[in-house]
């Protein structure tokens, strides 16, 4: 547990002035905010998503531009260091039986992250509501995160980058030598509004990408994995992961 | 009563080449680590499927020896091997230096340099990471202490240098276990690959004791009993059985089941089954073994030295395979179905070393072989004459 | 070669610390000497928190709020480095100024944008 200065602040005044203090004063006055200006994450929930293969093609990235320009994310034109939040994979059976599959692959904020657990400084960690974040302040870029991520959802930023000329100044662009990757635009979250890859694939009238809490069973999300056949990937490795799919 | 201890004169023009040839090793490292840092990690060979590369393998094999060279010390005070008591301070001093220049590479290859101190302010205590800093930091300490009592205090050695044995047997687990915990790799994530770990620090650390310790008996003139060599020549050849079985061991488990045909196939036959057939087989086990066992070979101390020098390039490989095989598998996300994306999924990793890699890596070992030298320039760690004991004789030869 | 005797001399000690003291000036740089530079006023108000607090603690504030923001999902929208260029709207004269003059090199706007 840390404590930053005005929890110590805090503890130390409510310490001194016992009883006398009224509840909720705060030592340090804040000035006021109008609520429309506060971004809040809600505790309690728990976001997922759930992917319909049969509605997604192999000619549509309309997710993966989204998400390009929404997290200001930059193609450095090498594709063993381009960072990646999010790729459309191609599938072809190996027994040649069903038909080819195209699909999305995103980070599963796991409820049991592998990456976070190995990460030494806790840059990785649960926020609570469920997302899988990176604090990148404090991110040593030590790439063990990497090494545990069985899904290949993690870049390292290789190179050094300038800001590029159209960004999205509500997300921060990159600093070279830490690790990314998607936050399931946790900043429009707060918003709330939808990720922006779930935004892109309705506005390109495909609907394949579903988002919503699943703590809330009256949710399309919760409603349609509670009746329908759906399945993640590599269930055998028991990270619960919440990124879901159907028609594989 | 065995020799005195003393310093090296280290006067001569030799000793001056061999500092200045360390001194510029590390200078090549130091540039190669701000020209990274200029630059990016984009100018080395790494990518975002093999993040840990040559500079890891460094650090890694240094980090394994430093626990390994602690052997000869351990041998003589916590299982009374007599005639290695000697070296107890050149194999506990030795330790030291060793690890400093591993975590030196560690240190210098993040991405982030600048926020090395991150973890010491928050710390996940259920990082495998977190417990190698307490891993690392208390060896070194125990190292110090135990070098202190050989030095100063005897009658606490015992038990300083019995905490520093089990000490490092954890510490190599634990640098193991930074692999084997990780199931999300199919190459990884094994039991035994820690204990595999201990046995090629045991191999690599006494192999690596008797280079360094021959050569500097050579090079400063003082006497060495051949059969103190010979003696540390059966400790290797026993350790080197042990690194087989355990390989051997490993590989029949996961050949025996049916899932992993794909990964074992692969690993045998596929693109880095050269390291592994000619680095960690040939050069680190079978070659040494065969050339140990050699009656003519295996009983000269030049023979010996030639297998142990193939035993810590073997040490190397093995290092080097578990980390590149063990990243460049591709991930199987869908069973069944072969894959391919823009972001590479479906094909196995190509890494391709580069300068400044191999020169940050060398740095590290330039460190540590500076760091040794000082230190037996310096400090009285090795004897005037390497001595058998009376009474002691050779067990076993070939 | 001086006699050592010359150094324990009064007048030769004072001429050192003459010579230190001049090769000092020479070296030091001339902003040393200048009045400390002013951070651009604010084109409209009030800022967040009193100015003269801001001055000494925004840098503790801002980790305060990063924190907040990144790990526990709460931005306040008014306190965030977008918002400060709502009313400092130079980076360069307001934030860069002071922090080249007393030599802290913040990494912030490595990554963070700061709206012209």
């Amino acid at each position: 547990m840390t404590m930053d200065r005005r929890s110590v602040l805090g503890l130390g005044g409510a310490i001194a002035a016992g009883v006398a203090l009224a509840p909720g004063l705060r030592l340090i006055a804040a000035p006021e905010t109008s609520p429309g200006s506060v971004a809040a994450s809600t505790p309690g929930k728990r976001w997922a998503m759930l992917i319909d293969t049969s509605r997604c093609s192999s000619d549509c990235s309309a997710c993966v531009s989204a998400c390009r320009t929404e997290n200001n994310v930059p193609l450095f034109g090498d594709p063993e260091r381009d960072i990646h939040w999010i790729r459309k994979v191609e599938l072809r059976d190996q027994s040649q039986r069903k038909a080819p599959v195209s699909l999305p692959v995103l980070c599963n904020h796991c409820e049991q992250p592998p990456c976070v657990h190995v990460c030494p400084t806790e840059a990785s960690f649960i926020r609570h509501d469920g997302l899988v974040l990176i604090d990148k302040h404090r991110c040593i870029g030590c790439r063990y995160c990497i090494i545990a991520c069985p899904y290949k959802a993690r870049s390292l930023v290789f190179y050094k980058t300038k800001p590029p000329k159209d960004t999205n100044p509500n997300v921060p662009i990159r600093a070279a030598g830490v690790v990314e990757k998607c936050t399931f635009c946790a900043h429009r979250l707060d918003e709330g509004k939808l990720p922006a890859c779930v935004e892109a694939c309705a506005k390109a009238d495909k609907g394949a990408m579903l988002f919503g809490d699943l703590n809330d069973p009256k949710s399309e999300i919760s409603q349609r994995l509670l009746k329908e056949k759906s399945q993640t990937i590599r269930p055998d490795l028991g990270l619960k992961p919440h990124v879901h799919y159907q028609g594989i | 009563m065995l020799s005195e201890f003393s310093a090296i004169e280290g006067r001569s023009a030799g000793f001056w080449k061999l500092l200045a040839g360390l001194v510029v090793l590390v200078l090549m490292g130091a540039g190669s680590f701000v020209y990274v840092e200029i630059h990016g990690h984009a100018v080395t060979g790494m990518n975002n499927q093999i993040v840990w590369g040559l500079p890891h393998v460094f650090a890694i094999s240094l980090l394994i020896m430093a626990s390994g060279a602690l052997n000869m010390g351990s041998m003589s005070t916590v299982f009374a091997v007599k005639q290695f008591e000697q070296f107890g301070r050149f194999s506990a001093f030795l330790s030291i230096a060793l690890l400093i220049g591993g975590l030196t590479v560690l240190m210098l290859d993040l991405g982030r340099p600048d926020n090395m101190l991150l973890p010491m302010i928050h710390m996940n205590f259920r990082s495998m990471f977190t417990w190698n800093v307490f891993l690392y930091t208390g060896f070194m300490t125990l190292c110090l202490l135990y070098l202190w009592t050989m030095f100063e205090y005897k009658q606490y050695k015992k038990l300083i240098g019995t905490a520093a044995f089990g000490w490092r047997l954890v510490l190599t687990t634990g640098t193991g276990s930074i692999f084997g915990v990780i199931q999300g790799r199919e190459v990884f994530g094994s039991a035994i690959t820690a204990p595999t770990f201990v046995a090629i620090s045991l191999t690599s650390g006494t192999a690596l004791g008797i280079l360094l310790l021959v050569y500097t008996f050579r090079f400063t003139r003082r006497e060495l009993d051949d059969r103190l060599i010979f003696g540390m020549r059966n400790a290797l050849i026993f350790f080197l059985l042990l690194v087989a079985y355990l390989l051997v061991v490993e590989k029949f488990t996961r050949l025996y089941d049916p899932a992993s045909y794909d990964v074992e196939s692969w690993i045998l036959t596929g693109p880095w089954a050269w390291l592994y057939w000619l680095g960690v087989w040939g050069i680190g086990v079978l070659i040494p073994l065969t050339l140990m066992f050699n009656r003519n070979i295996g009983n000269s101390v030049n023979g010996v030295l030639m297998a142990s020098a193939y035993v810590v390039i073997g040490a190397f490989c093995f290092v080097a395979h578990t980390l590149l095989a063990g990243q460049s598998y591709p991930f199987d996300l869908f069973p069944g179905y072969t894959i391919s994306s823009a972001f590479l999924d479906g094909d196995a990793g190509r890494y391709a070393p580069t300068l400044n890699e191999l020169l940050l890596g060398l740095g590290g070992v330039g460190i540590s072989g500076l760091i040794y030298v000082l230190g037996i320039r310096f400090f009285r760690m090795l004897p005037e004459k390497g001595q058998v004991p009376k009474g002691w004789e050779l067990p076993w030869s070939p | 070669m001086i006699s050592p005797a010359f150094w324990s001399g009064r007048w030769s000690r004072a001429s050192v610390l003459f010579l230190f003291l001049f090769a000092a000036w020479i070296v030091a740089p001339s902003s040393l000497w200048a009045a400390p530079p002013q951070p651009e006023k604010a084109v409209r108000g009030p800022c967040v928190r009193d100015a003269e607090w801001m001055r000494r603690n925004h840098m503790d504030f801002l980790k305060h709020k990063r924190e907040e923001t990144v790990r526990e999902g709460v931005a306040v929208k008014s306190e965030s480095f977008l918002a400060c260029s709502g009313c400092h709207p130079s980076r360069e004269r307001f934030c860069d100024r002071c922090h080249a003059y007393v030599a802290v090199a913040p990494n912030c706007f490595e990554c963070h944008q700061y709206p012209k």
